[in-house]
């Protein structure tokens, strides 16, 4: 069973090396053929491993395997570990599974574009450093995956690196994300010196005391998973990070890479318990990103933009669900998330692709009627991110809203805002359908349509993920309706046992609340943009705010970016330039200077030569004699 | 031992040692200079088989033959030098070769 981990673990590795040594002798097809064979390699052994692990009595399913210690420290070890266990191996089928379905995409949607062997390289790269995250068996690794999956996502957002925004947008991702490095990598130091060692569980064996240290390694790991998972204060670089290639899009910033910040919350679950303070900052900061999120959807008009704030939001219901304490049914969410996130990227995608790589809605619109499926597809996608029964959002959504109830008032405001948010997501998910599939073609699409009449919705290669998907987002929900069965937290439940389990009655008042909110959602995005009944409102000063996104990025520019500058150039003028600029100017004038001083003392002279010896020689006996 | 005191030796491979150094700063033509050097080195080889003497002991002897062999080989090379420069027809003056003056 460990070895068909580690086949899973580093199948597109060895992918992303061949693609890269063999170079121009490999085509460009063979290259997408290569990558989506490893990644499907990979979910085979993943499925096996599952597999062999479901035969297993759930208080056993725990290995781990070490192939090479290379930290000997005292008594100190850290080595290449992998663990498997009920949650690594949730993950490793979500994003092999996914990743598989994604890349396959890519083979059409690349097709034709001048660097797709390395476009394929970064792919495997990324589902490696990914899967090496899942797997890690302690925190080293994890941190080793989590820097990997950050510099793949920033190589494949920049990849069309002859536009300067996507350059832009990929420094700006691997910048914010570097804080959350940092702020992770500070909190393993602190457990190594306190704990010895970082294999999973037991480097967060509990100990008394050191109250405000747990808080400090909470919130150091917090930080880590609120920069992957764009959530508030580090929120800005996912809607920038749409610059990269439509599956990249929805492979990293969508199914797999943005949760990553999740498993780490319920990976590392006993330190937040011991920090609860710190775990309701969590799900505190999953609900503000998830409100704000919804509103800022409003209002963007480039179709992926709309989707990237929805995933944002959604991861908020996630964190919103793992900081309250439930942990199965955040990664439950997870899970159907990546589903129907994916599917909508994909679907996006198809709708990009047929009409010359236009992303703005307001020139999609009405592309319905061309698309036949695509918009099928669209729809199922979106049923599911409201949560309409019986779509796969509906059976996760619920239960994280649940949760909330029972924690006190502050369980009350967090539930009131996961309701909002449904509201919200209701509105700019139909917003979205009903502006770019439903109504009359623009005179843009008119005019592409015609062009790609003969090569209907894409090819086979595009078509088939996305009816996979489908299907997934209709029935992926299913496998757990919380009060009648709940296989998926039965799974996790031996990892991390939940300190929230809502009741029933409790369940079946968020669904009813969030359902009625939610096609209430969907009945006023038909009267605006559906029917017309309504004109769209307009509030000047609320639009420009969610327009500039809360203005977060205008207040990192004046608070962090305009004070550096400020500082870089005063101290170039002050310091740099005067003081050490100078004094080097002045070293090598004065080194200069003495070196033409001793210049003169070469006279080529013979006799002068033997006259200075002939007096060092007498001035040193005198000197013998002296001292003798 | 016979013959005068060890300080007269001694004065004598001085007094051949100044007028080596003298000759050495002094002179112009290099030829005169190697001429100059070897009565310096047959100063120092004065005073090393005067000190042999003194001690009883063969070994400051033994030097002063090394020396001899190496104060040979220096004229000869010295000689050489001096040929190959008057060949190329430049002025046997050391103080005309100051090519090396930085």
């Amino acid at each position: 069973m460990i070895t068909a981990a580690w086949i899973c673990l580093v199948a597109p590795l060895a992918a992303t090396l061949a693609i890269t040594l063999l170079g121009q002798s490999l085509s460009r097809r063979a290259a997408g053929y290569l990558a989506t064979a490893s990644v499907l390699g990979s979910f085979a052994a993943a499925v096996v491993v599952f597999a062999k692990l479901w035969g297993e009595s759930p208080d056993s399913r725990s290995h781990a395997s070490t192939v090479w210690e290379w930290l000997n420290a005292g008594s100190f070890h850290v080595g290449l570990r992998i663990l498997v266990d009920p949650l690594s191996v949730f993950m490793m089928l979500i994003v092999s599974g996914v990743g598989f379905l994604i890349v396959a995409y890519s083979i059409g949607y690349m097709d034709g574009d001048d660097e797709e062997r390395r476009y394929f390289a970064y792919m495997a790269l990324f589902v490696f450093s990914m899967l090496l995250l899942v797997q890690a068996g302690n925190l080293v690794i994890l941190l080793a995956g989590w820097g990997l999956v950050g510099l793949s996502s920033y190589l494949l957002i920049g990849f069309w690196h002859d536009r300067p925004s996507a350059v832009a947008a990929a420094k700006k991702a691997f910048i914010m994300n570097a804080i959350g490095d940092a702020t992770m990598a500070l909190a393993i130091f602190i457990l190594i010196q306190h704990r010895q060692t970082l294999n999973f569980p037991d480097a967060f064996a509990v100990g008394p005391g050191h109250g405000w240290l747990v808080n400090l390694v909470a919130l150091g790991l917090l930080g880590g998973a609120v920069a992957k998972s764009a959530q508030i204060p580090l929120q800005t670089w996912l809607p920038d990070a749409m610059e990269g290639p439509t599956p990249v899009s929805a492979l990293i910033h969508a199914a797999t890479m943005v949760t990553a910040g999740v498993y780490l919350i319920v990976r590392t679950h006993p330190v937040f318990e011991q920090a609860p303070r710190v775990l309701e900052l969590a799900a505190g900061l999953g609900a503000a990103t998830l409100l704000m999120a919804g509103l800022i959807a409003l209002v963007q008009t480039d179709i992926k933009r709309v989707i990237a704030y929805s995933t944002m939001s959604q991861i908020g219901y996630m964190f919103l669900g793992a900081g309250l304490g439930a942990y199965g049914n955040a990664m439950f969410h997870l899970m159907t998330h990546a589903f129907f996130k994916a599917l909508l990227f994909l679907a996006a995608g198809i709708v990009i692709h047929a009409l010359a790589d236009e992303q703005d809605i307001r020139k999609l619109a009405g592309v319905g009627g061309a698309l036949p499926w695509t918009r099928r597809a669209f729809l199922i996608g979106s049923l599911a991110l409201v949560g309409i029964p019986p779509f796969a959002g509906f059976f996760s959504k619920d239960s994280i809203i649940a949760s909330a109830l029972g924690r006190g008032w502050y369980g009350g405001i967090l539930f009131a805002v996961a309701l909002a948010g449904t509201f919200l997501t209701g509105v700019y998910a139909f917003r979205l359908y009903f502006v770019v599939f439903r109504g009359e073609p623009s005179a843009f699409v008119r005019e592409h349509v015609t062009e790609h009449e003969h090569s209907g919705e894409g090819p086979f290669s595009m078509t088939a993920p996305v009816a996979v998907l489908a299907v997934l987002s209709v029935i992926g929900g299913w496998i757990q309706f919380a009060p009648v069965w709940h296989p998926v937290s039965d799974w996790l439940d031996p990892v991390a046992p939940p300190i929230a389990t809502p009741s029933n009655t409790e369940e079946a008042l968020a669904s009813l609340f969030a359902l009625l909110l939610g096609l209430s959602g969907i009945g006023v995005a038909w009267m605006l943009y559906g029917a017309r009944r309504w004109s769209v409102p307009r509030y000047a000063l609320g639009q420009r705010v969610l327009e500039h996104k809360f203005y977060f990025d205008e207040a990192y520019d004046i608070a962090l970016y305009r004070p550096s500058v400020a500082l870089a150039v005063g101290l170039k003028r002050w310091f740099e330039d005067p003081v050490i600029g100078g004094s080097i100017k002045e070293f090598a004038t004065g080194m200069r200077d003495l070196a033409l001083g001793t210049r003169r003392i070469q006279t080529g002279l013979v006799r002068t030569y033997v006259l200075a010896i002939a007096a060092s020689l007498v001035v040193l006996m005198v000197v013998f004699v002296a001292v003798r | 031992m016979q013959g005068p005191e060890v300080a007269w030796y001694l004065v004598v491979a001085a007094f051949l040692f100044a007028t080596g150094a003298l000759g050495v700063l002094l002179r112009r033509s290099p030829l005169i200079v190697l001429l100059s050097l070897e009565i310096m080195l047959n100063g120092a080889n004065l005073a090393l088989i005067t000190f042999a003497r003194h001690q009883g002991d063969e070994t400051g002897q033994i030097f002063a033959l090394a020396v001899m062999a190496v104060a040979a080989s220096e004229v000869v090379v010295g000689l050489g030098l001096i040929v190959a420069i008057a060949r190329k027809r430049i002025d046997l003056d050391v103080d005309k070769l100051n090519v090396l003056r930085g």
